[in-house]
C-alpha cells in the first residue's frame, strides 16, 4: 500500500485552505497548510511534499515569487510540481504562471470534480 | 471572584483567537491547549475589564494598551537561563561559523550579537559554547556583543551574578569551570567569561543605535520580535538585515517565523535549526 | 551619504532631501536602499518614493520604500500605497498590501473606496484590509459590498475578513449572499462558516 501523497495548499485564506483540504482530504490526501510564500519555503525545508497548490496574491511573498525562489533553489523541492491558483482569467496570467515554473494554472473559484481531476493528475496518482 | 472556574469560550470564539495568532505569529494552537488558554485569556479579560470575549478579542485585535505584548507573554514560556535553545547555539558551532568563515577574509574578527541580551544569559552562553564546543575557537579572533534597551538589565549583564535556576541548564562541570560560588544560591561568571562580552545599550527600532554597533557575522535575536507591532517589526527587521555581513546569519526565537516578520532573509537549513540569512548579494526583483 | 550632523544647538539642519531623492535612483542598491529609508521621515518624499518604486529592480529596497510609505502614514502616502494594488505585479500589489495592512487607521479613510473600484481584482485585494478596522466597521464595509457584489471572488474574499472579524450583524448579509449565488460551491462553504463564527459568543463575565 503506497504511502499518502502530501499536498502543501499555500493561500492567505483560511477558508479556501480548508476548502481544499475538505475535499482533498476525501481523496487520501495529507494536507499542510502555508499562509504565505515565506511560510511554505520554510515549512517545504521541514518536509517535503507531492503537490503544492499555490495562490499568486499573499502577504510577505507573492505565489510567483514563492516558485521562481523554489524553482531556483536545490532539489529535491526545487521540482515539486505546483498548480497554481488565482482570480483573474487574463492569457497573460498563465503565461506568467507557466514562466514562474508553475504546471498547472486553475482560475477561481475552484469546482471540487476539476480540482480533483488535475491534483490526481500533477500528483501522479492516475496517468 | 478569585475562586470563580472561568467560564469556558465558545469553539468558535476559541477559533478565532487562534486563527489571529497563526496568521500573525505562525504559532499553532490546539485543542490540547485549549484549556490553558481559556484560563490565560479570562485573567486578561479581568484584568483588562473586558466584559464579553468579543470585548476581549477587539483589544488583541486592534492592539489596545499592548494587550498582544499582554497575552503572548501570557501564553509562551520566557523565562531566561543559560544554554536555552541551545540547538541554535550547536548549528553555530556545526554550520554557521564553518560557512562564515569560508566568506571571510583571513585574520577578519567574527562578530556576533546577541539582541536583546537582557541579564546576559544568552551572550554568556555563547562565548562558552564556542570554547565548549567549537575546535577552532582559538583560531579567530571572537568580539561577542550583548545589548538591550534596559539598562538595568545590562547593569546586571556585566555584573553577571545568576542563581540555580538561570544555571539549571549547566553542568556541575561547567558550573565549576565558569563561575564563582558568591552567595547561598547564587554564582557570578568568572571574570574571564565576562571580559569576553561587551554590553550595550540598543533600541532596535533605532536605525542609529543598530548601525552604532557595526555589522555581525550571526545574530541571535530570539523572543522579542514576536511582541513588535507591524510598523516596529518591519524597522527591526530592516535595521537588523544592515547589522549583518552580506552571507550573515539571524537566529529567531523558537515560536518566530520570518514568514510574519520581513522577506529581507533567506530561509535555510541545517541539521539543528533554521536560520535565516542576508543574501550574499542583492537580490532582482 | 549620510545625514549632515548638527554642528551646534539651535542651527537647524539643512534639508538633506534634495540629494537623498536623487540617491533613490542611484546605480548602487545600497546607497538606494539607505536612501528610502532616510525618508520614512520627509512626509513631502512621497511622490519619489512612489516614481521609485515603479521602476525599483531591487526586492529589498522595494521593501524599504514601502516602510517609509508607512512611517509617513499619511493620506497622501496610504494613496501612492494603494495605487500599487492595481500593478501588473504580484510583487509590488503584496509589499503595497503589506504597508497598508500596517496602517489602519488611514486606510480606513480610503477603504470605502477601494471596495467600490472597477477594477474586480483590486475590490478583492482591499476586501482583506477591513481585517485590521474594528469589527463594527469591517462589519458595515463588508455587509455593503455583500449586498450589491457581482463577482463571487470579491464575496469570497469579503466572507474571509467576516469570519474572523465579523459582528453578528453580518449574518442577515451573508444568508443574503448565500441566496444570491446558489451553485457557488466555495462560497456556500464560506458562508456558512463566516455565519457560525460571526454569530458565536458565549463567554459573558456577567453572567
Amino acid at each position: 500500500m503506497a504511502d499518502r501523497k502530501r499536498i502543501l495548499v499555500i493561500d492567505d485564506a483560511r477558508l479556501v485552505r480548508s476548502f481544499y483540504r475538505s475535499i482533498l482530504e476525501k481523496e487520501g490526501y495529507e494536507i499542510d497548510e502555508a499562509l504565505n510564500g515565506l511560510e511554505a519555503l520554510e515549512k517545504l525545508l521541514a518536509v517535503p511534499v507531492d503537490l503544492l497548490i499555490v495562490d499568486i496574491n499573499m502577504p510577505k511573498m507573492d505565489g510567483f515569487t514563492f516558485l521562481r525562489t523554489l524553482r531556483g533553489g536545490e532539489a529535491p523541492i526545487s521540482v515539486i510540481p505546483a498548480l497554481m491558483t488565482s482570480t483573474e482569467a487574463k492569457d497573460s496570467d498563465k503565461d506568467n504562471a507557466r514562466a514562474a515554473g508553475a504546471n498547472f494554472y486553475m482560475v477561481k473559484p475552484i469546482r471540487a470534480d476539476a480540482l480533483i481531476e488535475y491534483v490526481n493528475l500533477l500528483a501522479g496518482r492516475r496517468a | 471572584m478569585g475562586d470563580r472556574e472561568p467560564p469556558s469560550i465558545s469553539e468558535d470564539e476559541f477559533a478565532r483567537l487562534c486563527d489571529f495568532f497563526y496568521r500573525r505569529t505562525g504559532m499553532i494552537f490546539t485543542e490540547a491547549k485549549r484549556y490553558y488558554i481559556e484560563r490565560r485569556v479570562f485573567e486578561r479579560m479581568l484584568v483588562t475589564g473586558s466584559a464579553t470575549f468579543a470585548q476581549y478579542f477587539a483589544r488583541v485585535r486592534m492592539d489596545l494598551d499592548r494587550e498582544i505584548e499582554e497575552i503572548v507573554n501570557a501564553l509562551t514560556v520566557n523565562e531566561t537561563y543559560f544554554y536555552r535553545e541551545d540547538h541554535q547555539f550547536h548549528c553555530l558551532t556545526t554550520d554557521l561559523l564553518r560557512l562564515r568563515v569560508a566568506q571571510k577574509a583571513p585574520g577578519e574578527t567574527i562578530r556576533i550579537w546577541s539582541v536583546p541580551c537582557s541579564t546576559g544569559e544568552e551572550s554568556y552562553s555563547i562565548a562558552m559554547w564556542l570554547l565548549e564546543n567549537w575546535p577552532e575557537v582559538d583560531k579567530h579572533d571572537i568580539e561577542i556583543l550583548g545589548s538591550d534597551i534596559d539598562t538595568r538589565a545590562l547593569a546586571a549583564a556585566r555584573e553577571g551574578v545568576y542563581g540555580a535556576r538561570a544555571l539549571s541548564r549547566l553542568t556541575p562541570d561547567l558550573i565549576e569551570r565558569y563561575f564563582e560560588k558568591v552567595g547561598e544560591e547564587t554564582w557570578q561568571a568568572a571574570q574571564e567569561l565576562r571580559e569576553s562580552v561587551a554590553f550595550s545599550p540598543v533600541n532596535l527600532i533605532v536605525n542609529a543605535e543598530t548601525r552604532a554597533q557595526g555589522v555581525f557575522d550571526v545574530i541571535f535575536c530570539r523572543n522579542v520580535l514576536i511582541y513588535f507591532n507591524d510598523e516596529s517589526r518591519r524597522v527591526a527587521a530592516e535595521n537588523l538585515f544592515e547589522s549583518l555581513k552580506p552571507g550573515g546569519f539571524i537566529c529567531l526565537g523558537h515560536t518566530e517565523s520570518m514568514s510574519r516578520i520581513s522577506p529581507l532573509f533567506e530561509v535555510r537549513r541545517y541539521a539543528d535549526a533554521i536560520v535565516y540569512q542576508k543574501p550574499l548579494e542583492a537580490r532582482r526583483g | 551619504m549620510p545625514l549632515i550632523r548638527r554642528d551646534s544647538p539651535g542651527a537647524s539642519p539643512p534639508r538633506p532631501e534634495g540629494d537623498t531623492i536623487a540617491q533613490l535612483s542611484d546605480a548602487n542598491p545600497d546607497t538606494r536602499w539607505k536612501a528610502a529609508r532616510v525618508l520614512g521621515k520627509h512626509a513631502d518624499a512621497v511622490p519619489a518614493l512612489a516614481t521609485a518604486l515603479q521602476v525599483e529592480t531591487s526586492s529589498q529596497v522595494r521593501e524599504a520604500i514601502f516602510t517609509s510609505l508607512l512611517l509617513i502614514r499619511s493620506d497622501a502616502s496610504a494613496r501612492a500605497a494603494a495605487e500599487f494594488v492595481r500593478s501588473e505585479d504580484a510583487a509590488l500589489r503584496s509589499g503595497a498590501l503589506d504597508a497598508l495592512a500596517a496602517m489602519p487607521e488611514v486606510v480606513e479613510r480610503i477603504l470605502p473606496g477601494l471596495l467600490q473600484d472597477p477594477d474586480s481584482d483590486v475590490r478583492i485585494l482591499s476586501c482583506d484590509l477591513a481585517r485590521t478596522m474594528p469589527g463594527e466597521v469591517a462589519t458595515r464595509l463588508l455587509s455593503g459590498l455583500l449586498q450589491a457584489e457581482a463577482e463571487p471572488n470579491v464575496c469570497g474574499a469579503a466572507v474571509e475578513v467576516l469570519a474572523e472579524v465579523g459582528t453578528a450583524e453580518a449574518i442577515a448579509p451573508l444568508r443574503a449572499c448565500k441566496a444570491r449565488f446558489p451553485g457557488e460551491a466555495f462560497l456556500g462553504f464560506a458562508i456558512d462558516d463566516a455565519i457560525e463564527r460571526a454569530g458565536a459568543g458565549r463567554l459573558d463575565m456577567n453572567g
